[in-house]
């Protein structure tokens, strides 16, 4: 028989925590790594960069480099190694792009892992304004404000495009900014209203130009189909209240945000407590008072494809406006072809309406751009790296080839800049040549988010609908965009502490708005709800963002 | 017995019990009736699930299906089972389900096994290494720090290993072994068996309740884990097909807000029921299993439990 040989070491309590302590704490240092600020000389890390690089070049790497880079996957839209897009980009600009994969539904939280790891892959893509916060005390991403005269397309487009108060305001509480964004020549609200226009005009003499003129028409609208609740939002009010906000002086919905504007003496003040938020309010109450406004479509949960089957209303012409883009329109374009008849109606996005704060809609606004590894300020090739990512999104040849891919081969460019894919060749998702055989985004690569970034107006335009082509005149000709929202940077703890006492705040200001404007409490209660806001730590939280991000922020930069 | 011949075995039965007396029969009446409800509670959401898998996206948008598919439609199913990624992902699901469930069961049951012996000296220390790790742990980033510097990124090890031996599931084993009667062991090494012999030969097949018990749980784990892929893998050809039905949910949310129906796409579609869909085919290897499992599922977590 064997008998169970003694185990050599008989541990203490003590010793046990000992080596549990020790155990970690190799861990912990493991996991922090070396973060040393090396010194970065830009001008000497010149591997394969181009003497004579400036705006409006073709870059091209005096010799082959790999730029690595995450890649968000698309379910629908699989990434392919073979993708003609990466091999067109190595044979014009002698650089490999490799792929780190990151799957859609949680990129953002891979994307913070990576970078905090220390693992994040060179070229970081599809970063919105601000969230280059969390990542700058940590140094982990490089402040790009540092590099941006080794960008000038960049520099070109924001000064041509008269963006350069609003890159001011991309700056951190270090007074850089570690983002660049994708610069558009032109913004426009995504989501307005979709109307039935062609009801709008035999019912009320034609699209409401106003919010009272809006209301109005409902009525009419209302008398002529009582059936009808002739307003929709679908979104849980939150598209609605977005959009009508800026037309009323205010933000809600979608674009709360921080939920901080301006007063008029400068500082900050908390935007659920202004008359102008109030009488927002008042205004959706009195909509929902008077049988024009869906109840259910404010309510109902949304997926992210709008609720409540406001599709199916607007096809069962018991809807005639609701919230919407242009593919939403598209979709009631749709339903109401099998219902009323193609041809017999006429849908479409009109520009948010003006109110009492005049004809204003949404700031102009950047869409998502990048960020930069800081592993990368240790390579040779930094300064080359700088130039590919600079003309990948801002020239306006690569933006054209990432939108449409190689010119001649798969699209053609008329004396009058107007594009045309070729034969053989479509792009399904904006139903261009659809079913040519060749989907230039699905089997080339051509069109997928890096496509979208930085645009023209003219590229916006290219593949557009007419439709949409016309509503972005509309906004651009009758419209004006407010003024940027003040930044107020914060670093990672003010960020935390912010987040800590906004969140709560918020939910009580969206359960009391909604609970207003469905008509389940009295505006007479409008006091105590302010009163709730204070009691929930209003008071505290503009003192964070006034005395704290705002004040250091003007000091920094003026 | 000729075939016409009276029976009266059941006559003689039912005479000779004792009559239920009439509170235990309106106690059987309720018990079963609660137990029912109960059953139909549970059942509830998966005949609905199972009902908005096959509806069309219409009538699930207009709330109508609730037990039964209304408006028939296979597009969600023909859109999944079309797409190559999902068959691979799934691949991945069952190879990292089955090495690492063996992985796991050889881990465990040698782990409790070894601990189960009382007069193992160091034992308290190796149960207080397991027990600790239940309370404490590194947090997201160090263990993809880890992970990364044994080399195990994107490798199905990152997805295997980590989880390979949950505590909980080692302590019962435990506490199963410790029940066995000694003498059976002691019987054994008279008779010239090795521990190892022991081990394979008289431990194991008396233990054949909480071993399902444990291949069940495991396999459930390994099936519906998403996250040590997501963590440790950046390619798309190793996930499992838990993440690619994550990615999908979201990107069929995303893509019908964008208005991919500009496309004429079914997308609009596909969204309304894709979660039922991805649900019902995640599920169903599960459901396949757990009948043949199920009858040593009780008493293999109970003869665990009794000693703690």
């Amino acid at each position: 028989m064997t008998t169970p040989r003694p185990f050599p070491f008989a541990p203490t309590r003590r010793s046990f925590v000992g080596l549990s302590a020790a155990a970690f704490a190799t861990v912990a240092l493991a996991a922090c790594g070396s973060n040393s600020a090396e010194e970065v000389d830009v001008e000497s890390q010149n591997v394969g960069a181009m003497d004579d690089y400036a705006a409006d070049t073709q870059f091209k790497a005096t010799e082959p480099i790999q730029v690595s880079m995450l890649w968000t996957d698309w379910p629908e839209v699989p990434v392919e190694d073979s993708w003609r897009l990466f091999e067109h980009i190595k044979e014009i600009t002698n650089v490999e792009i490799t792929l780190t994969h990151i799957p859609f539904s949680d990129a953002t939280e891979k994307r913070s892992l990576l970078i905090s790891a220390g693992d994040a892959p060179t070229l970081i893509p599809l970063v919105y304004t601000g969230e280059d916060a969390p990542f700058v005390s940590s140094g982990a991403v490089v402040p790009l404000s540092d590099f941006a005269d080794k960008m000038p397309n960049f520099q070109k487009y924001v000064e041509e495009w008269d963006l350069a108060e609003m890159i001011n305001n991309l700056k951190q509480e270090d007074g850089k900014y570690y983002m660049v964004p994708g610069l558009q020549e032109v913004s426009v609200p995504v989501f307005s209203l979709v109307v039935r226009k062609d009801v709008f005009e035999d019912v009320a003499g034609g699209v409401p130009n106003t919010w009272e003129e809006l209301h109005e028409a409902l009525k009419l609208i209302k008398e002529e189909y009582p059936d009808s609740v002739p307003l929709a939002d679908g979104f849980e009010a939150q598209s609605m209240l977005n959009y009508a906000a800026h037309a009323f002086g205010t933000k809600a919905g979608w674009g709360f945000g921080d939920g901080a504007i301006e007063g008029a003496d400068g500082k900050l003040t908390y935007v659920a407590t202004t008359d102008e938020y109030k009488q927002l309010v008042e205004y959706f109450r009195g909509l929902v008072e008077d049988g024009l406004l869906d109840r259910e479509s404010l309510t109902e949960s949304n997926d992210g494809s709008g609720a409540a089957g406001v599709d199916e209303k607007f096809a069962n012409e018991s809807c005639f406006a609701a919230s919407g883009s242009s593919g939403t329109a598209i979709e009631f374009a749709t339903a109401l072809n099998e219902t009323v008849g193609e041809g017999n109606f006429s849908v479409g996005l009109i520009p948010p309406p003006a109110g009492p704060a005049g004809d204003k809609v949404e700031p102009r606004n950047f869409w998502h751009g990048f960020m930069l590894s800081s592993e990368i300020t240790k390579s040779e090739n930094f300064l080359a790296t700088l130039q590919f990512v600079d003309w990948l999104y801002f020239n306006p040849d690569a933006r054209e080839m990432l939108r449409w891919g190689e010119k001649d081969v798969h699209y053609t460019k008329a004396e009058d800049d107007t594009i045309e894919l070729m034969d053989g060749f479509s792009l399904d998702d904006y139903a261009i040549n659809t079913g040519a055989g060749t989907d230039i985004k699905i089997d080339l690569g051509f069109s997928t988010f890096p496509a979208e970034s930085s645009e023209s107006r003219a590229l916006k335009e290219s593949y557009s609908t007419p439709e949409f082509v016309e509503y972005i005149d509309d906004v651009l000709t009758t419209r004006t965009p407010r003024d940027p929202f003040p930044p107020t940077p914060m670093d990672e703890t003010e960020l935390e502490q912010a987040s800590l006492l906004a969140t709560p705040i918020k939910d009580s200001v969206d359960t009391a708005t909604l609970q207003f404007i469905m008509g389940e409490r009295d505006m007479s209660e409008w006091d105590s709800f302010l009163g709730e806001l204070e009691a929930a730590g209003v008071p505290r939280y503009l003192e964070l963002l006034n005395n704290t991000a705002r004040d250091r922020f003007v000091e920094a930069n003026g | 017995m000729a075939p016409d011949a009276p029976r009266p075995a059941p006559v003689t039965a039912r005479t000779s019990r004792i009559k239920d007396s009439t509170s235990y029969k309106v106690f059987t009446v309720v018990n079963m009736t609660v137990l029912v409800l109960m059953c139909a509670l549970m059942l509830y959401p998966f005949i609905m699930l199972l009902a908005q898998s096959f509806s069309s996206a219409g009538a699930i948008n207009a709330g109508k299906v609730n037990l039964f598919p209304v408006d028939f439609n296979l597009d969600t199913y023909k859109a999944v089972a079309n797409n190559s990624n999902f068959w691979r992902t799934y691949g991945n699901t069952v190879v990292y389900t089955l090495i690492g469930t063996t992985i796991a069961m050889v881990l465990t049951t040698t782990y409790a096994y070894v601990l189960s012996k009382k007069h193992l000296k160091g034992r308290g220390l190796l149960i207080g290494i397991a027990v600790f790790t239940m309370f404490f742990n590194g947090g997201i980033v160090p263990n993809y720090v880890l992970i990364s510097s044994l080399g195990m990124k994107n490798t199905m090890w990152a997805v295997i290993l980590p989880p390979a031996l949950s505590v909980f599931n080692l302590l019962v084993m435990k506490a199963f072994f410790e029940n066995l009667p000694n003498e059976l062991e002691e019987a054994a090494h008279i008779d010239g068996l090795s521990w190892f012999g022991i081990f394979f030969r008289i431990v194991m097949p008396l233990s054949k309740a909480v071993i399902a018990t444990m291949v069940l749980f495991y396999s459930v784990q390994y099936w519906n884990d998403w996250f040590a892929a997501f963590l440790y893998l950046d390619r798309t050809d190793l996930f499992p097909v838990t993440l690619f039905l994550r990615n999908l949910i979201a990107g069929a949310s995303t893509a019908a807000s964008e208005g991919a129906a500009a496309s004429g796409s079914t997308v609009s579609d596909i969204n309304a029921n894709i979660q039922s869909v991805t649900m019902i085919l995640i599920l169903i290897p599960i459901l396949c299993v757990y009948p043949f499992v199920q009858r040593y599922f009780v008493s293999g977590i109970m003869l665990g439990s009794v000693k703690g």
